[in-house]
């Protein structure tokens, strides 16, 4: 009932059900990819016998079926191993209860629940991807509930194509009021925080390096985070995106020590502040500022130029001058970050970091550990070592190459360093740190990704899991920890261009992807344009959070004031308004009345306050009569109007017309005025 | 008690704001200073949902359902356009109405016509707890609607004023209109036959039969005893030859069908009664062809037969005092 008084059909039509059938399988079929895919039969089936029902073939089910349904539908929830208590459960049931309600949607109010528990959904769809796809799937799945929408409330038969055209105008139409509101509302801080997903896949580099690890990676093409330089680009043979340090090596991988290793035990001793690790700083150079934007990784490792010396954003201090985010990285996640990468590190370095800095396996390699104590007895100085050990990698016979040959578990380190000499930057990091250890050199192994892919159309640098990178870094006095790449000794294109550069001769890379985009010189334009879309997205339209809103109405009205935003948004109501009211001719004249006869219209309202009044019967001349007859003393005025008046209606004179109407008006204000 | 009374007091303001605002006319063309515009339930509903969305976008710091939400509220904003334009242009226009007795309904008839290169899709026309029409006009200019409004007593009934709705195309909004047309019928006092008034003025009616038929001349209708005066011309002749009894023809003229149906002679108390009674009567004449007239108090109607005649008298039944 909209106004009182008057039922309302409140029956679907038929044409209203199968619309709303159609919404809802749109909405729940993305969501199939994340949540149990059974929920989508179960719609069908309840589908089915709704229209069964719709029909006549079948009994509406009673309230015992419809129990034991919801019974096995929970159940069937719970032994698909979702957790009870998270946003998986949560999205099930919703989904469970919306597939559910197709069987007994009979009433207009039915399919109001159905249609906006779907805008619910696509929500919840927001909540598992936020990709450029899923939005535009979105928008679809919002085209096909609104017209729902219409559809369920019409009680004659429309078609199909007119409800889904009216549904996707009216959306079009409100795209730039949403667009407005989208950059001028005010965004909130989370009010609670919520488990997000449950279970998740970890991609990226994970936190051990067994040498298979990285060339694993190497094989990917996927987008591990993106930068935005907010000056100069760093040359590529700086871009050492530090990830994490690994201290402990058991002969064979190299990982964290056991109390490093949980970042969610570590998390909890991290602070936000700088301030913990400020004083292991000497702070030098010049700063480098820029945005990152990491893809989801399932992880908590980031990756940046160290050391970091200012971040904004959901992340921590870690204590090797690495960050570390504060929850895993499970969608796109912006900071914004200063480095300081000519700054000395723990020149001082506390004893235990020390000590770990110096372990080895007991035993095992022992080719190696005598080559590296014979080579420091040489040398002048730690410095000297080091660079007889790089000359070495140099100068011998090494190889960079993906396709390493299998080396001894036992004694990993001496049989690629004496024997096959082949390998790729995992074998030169780790056999490096392995030889300072063994010289008593603290060193440790580092790794993160190397270098990036400058992209010319959105002014960024992609960087690819195959940009992938392992390094070392060694302890010198008064300089602290420095960085050394062996690998750029093997293969410097590796360092200076890519991956892609220095295995060419090889023909390795991405070899195990039988169709890549990114070897195809074509394609890796096309996919760099892709890129570039998506990378703009990410930053523009995902990271659109509070930080950014303040940045964007600064550079756009140059001073943030209430007052000025509401002026903003009031000009661009008011021409949204305009704009709406022209496309659907809401200022479209009506057809007017001639000016005379308003005129006499208004003749005949003064003349009533006067105490006469004309019947609808009466004709202009009769009315006169009267009129005269009882305001003697506007006699002539009134019987001039009215023939003024008779004679442009029955005998009009362009020439003159626009003299008589000036006299009628002069007439009018005359009698008008008059007591 | 005290809120009901405002609310008659409140209504009563708003019914004199309307009417003052919307003059009665023959014809009228909704635009954007008749037309109003409320969200419905639907879109408090949706508003619900949006703050759920809302809610999501803000803890889970999403930019997509972000932007879900506003949509919906703009989908809320750009309703209110387009249900106002289903409205607006509209024009409305009294054709005729068909009278009826007290108790039944009085039907209207309308039009209903939009401006061209426009459709109007499920107007609803209509009073509250009465009828209601729902019209679309699509690929014609205008088409014609009846509506009946329930009648209570005799008289000139007064339509109140129309109401005309929308919800399209969407629903989450609503736009109506008054139309104060001049919408008025006739309504005839409800028939009722007033048993022993019936007795009375059928032996009156018998009476004024005699009366009449005595004068009559021109038709034979009969034989019957001679009485002295009667005039030599009316005594048959040939029966006197047979029986040597004197017999007088009679004759009846046409207006010796004629039956008046008199106010003053009816012995029934109350006028509605009354009205009611001869209502009844001239139905009863009617379908019996016969000739009648009708006395009211400073109202005489001439003895006729027919359908006019019919709707003369019962409309000066239905408006009876109407100018005392």
């Amino acid at each position: 009932m909209f106004i009182k008084g008057f039922p309302q059909d409140k029956q679907i039509t038929y044409a209203g059900m199968l619309w709303l059938l159609a919404a809802q399988l749109s909405v729940m079929s993305p969501l199939a990819f994340y949540l149990p895919v059974w929920l989508i039969p179960v719609l069908l089936i309840s589908a089915a016998w709704r229209i069964r029902v719709m029909k006549g073939r079948t009994e509406q089910p009673g309230i015992v079926v419809i129990g034991a349904l919801g019974f096995c539908g929970i159940a069937g929830l719970l032994a698909s191993g979702i957790a009870l208590v998270s946003l998986d459960m949560m999205a099930s049931l919703l989904m469970l209860g919306f597939a559910y309600k197709a069987i007994e949607v009979i009433q207009r109010r039915d399919g109001i629940v159905v249609v906006l528990t779907g805008y619910l959904l696509v929500g919840v769809l927001f909540l598992y991807s936020q990709s450029i796809l899923t939005a535009m799937y979105g928008v679809f799945a919002m085209t096909m509930l609104s017209g729902a929408l219409i559809a369920i409330q019409q009680s004659a038969q429309q078609s199909i194509g007119s409800n889904l055209k009216l549904s996707a105008i009216m959306l079009l139409l409100c795209l730039p009021l949403m667009l407005v509101l989208f950059v001028f509302a005010p965004r909130f801080a989370p009010l609670w925080t919520l488990p997000l997903h449950s279970n998740h896949a970890r991609t990226g580099i994970s936190d051990q390096m067994t040498p298979g690890d990285i060339a694993n990676l190497s094989q990917s093409e996927g987008l591990a985070f993106s930068v935005k330089f907010n000056r100069a680009r760093p040359d590529q043979n700086q871009l050492y995106w530090r990830g994490m340090v690994l201290n402990y090596f058991d002969g064979n991988t190299w990982s964290q020590f056991q109390e490093e290793l949980d970042p969610d035990v570590e998390k909890k001793t991290l602070q936000t502040s700088f301030s913990n690790i400020a004083d292991r700083l000497d702070k030098r150079g010049e700063g480098i500022e820029y945005d990152i934007i990491y893809e989801a990784s399932g992880q908590s490792w980031l990756f940046a130029l160290a050391p970091v010396v200012s971040l904004q954003g959901e992340a921590l201090y870690g204590r090797n001058f690495n960050i570390i985010a504060k929850h895993d990285v499970r969608e796109p996640m912006m900071l914004k970050l200063i480095s300081y990468p000519d700054s000395r590190r723990d020149v001082a370095l506390a004893d235990m970091l020390h000590q770990q800095a110096l372990q080895l396996p007991p035993d095992g390699n022992a080719a190696s550990r005598e080559l590296a104590v014979r080579l420091f007895k040489t040398s002048s100085s730690p410095q000297d070592f080091i660079d007889s050990i790089l000359n070495r990698y140099r100068q011998d016979a090494f190889y960079y190459t993906l396709r390493p040959p299998l080396l001894d578990p036992q004694h990993s380190i001496d049989d690629f360093l004496l024997n096959s000499k082949k390998g790729f930057c995992a074998h030169y990091a780790g056999s490096f740190v392995f030889l300072m250890r063994a010289a008593g050199i603290p060193a440790r192994v580092v790794i993160g990704y190397q270098g990036g892919e400058w992209n010319n159309n959105g002014e960024f640098l992609a960087v690819h899991h195959y940009d992938a990178h392992a390094w070392a870094e060694v302890l010198l006095k008064n300089r602290g920890w420095v960085r050394i790449d062996p690998t750029s000794m093997v293969a410097p294109q590796r360092v200076e261009q890519n991956l892609q550069a220095a295995v060419q001769e090889e023909g390795s890379f991405l070899e195990a992807k039988i169709f890549s985009m990114t070897r195809n010189q074509w394609l890796n334009g096309v996919r760099k344009q892709l890129d570039s879309v998506q990378y703009r997205w990410r930053r523009y339209v995902l990271g659109y959070d509070t930080r950014q809103q303040a940045a964007f109405l600064k550079r756009l009205l140059g001073e943030v004031s209430v007052g000025h935003i509401a002026i903003v948004v009031g000009t661009l109501f008011t021409v949204i308004i305009l704009i709406w009211g022209i496309v659907l001719g809401l200022f479209r004249k009506q057809p007017r009345e001639a000016i005379e006869h308003r005129l006499y219209r208004r003749f005949c309202q003064i003349l009533q306050k006067k105490g006469i009044k004309r019947l609808p019967s009466q004709t202009p001349q009769q009315f006169c009569r009267i009129a005269t007859a009882q305001l003697p003393a506007f006699n002539q005025d009134i019987t001039k109007f009215t023939e003024t008046y008779s004679t442009l209606c029955y005998q009009p004179d362009r020439v003159s017309y626009q003299q008589q109407i000036d006299i009628m008006k002069r007439l009018l204000s005359k009698i008008r005025k008059q007591r | 008690m005290p809120i009901k009374a405002l609310s008659n007091v409140w209504n009563f303001a708003l019914n004199a704001w309307l009417s003052k605002r919307f003059p009665d006319t023959r014809e009228i063309t909704l635009d954007i200073q008749r037309i109003f515009v409320i969200p419905t339930r639907l879109s408090a509903a949706l508003l619900f949902a949006v703050l759920v969305l809302g809610l999501m976008a803000i803890n889970f710091q999403n930019s997509l359902i972000y932007g879900l939400s506003f949509w919906l509220l703009a989908l809320i904003v750009i309703a209110i356009f387009f249900t106002y334009r289903n409205l607006a242009g509209l024009t409305i226009r009294a054709i005729q109405s068909q009278p009826c007795f007290a108790g039944e309904k009085a039907v209207f008839e309308l039009e209903v016509r939009c401006p061209d290169n426009q459709t109007k899709t499920a107007i609803s026309i209509g009073w509250p707890f009465q009828d209601v029409e729902t019209v679309t006009l699509r690929h014609q200019h205008s088409v014609h609607i009846k509506l009946s409004h329930s009648t209570r007593q005799r008289g000139r009934f007064k339509a109140p004023r129309l109401t005309l709705f929308t919800v399209y195309p969407i629903g989450l909004v609503v736009a109506w209109s008054y139309a104060a047309l001049n919408l008025e019928s006739i309504v005839y006092p409800a028939p009722r036959l007033q048993d022993n008034a019936d007795h009375q003025q059928n032996a009156d009616d018998h009476a004024m039969h005699g009366a009449e038929s005595a004068d009559g001349s021109t038709d034979f209708a009969g034989v019957r005893d001679y009485r002295s005066g009667d005039s030599p011309r009316k005594i048959h002749w040939a029966a006197y030859a047979k029986t040597g009894d004197l017999y007088s023809k009679t004759f009846v003229d046409y207006a010796s069908d004629e039956r008046w149906l008199d106010w003053d002679a009816l012995p029934i108390a109350g006028v509605e009664a009354k009205l009611s009674h001869l209502c009844a009567k001239v139905l009863e004449y009617h379908r019996l062809h016969y000739q009648y007239g009708l006395k009211l108090p400073g109202t005489l109607i001439k003895p006729q037969h027919g359908d006019a005649h019919k709707t003369t008298c019962l409309t000066a039944l239905a408006l009876f005092g109407e100018h005392r």
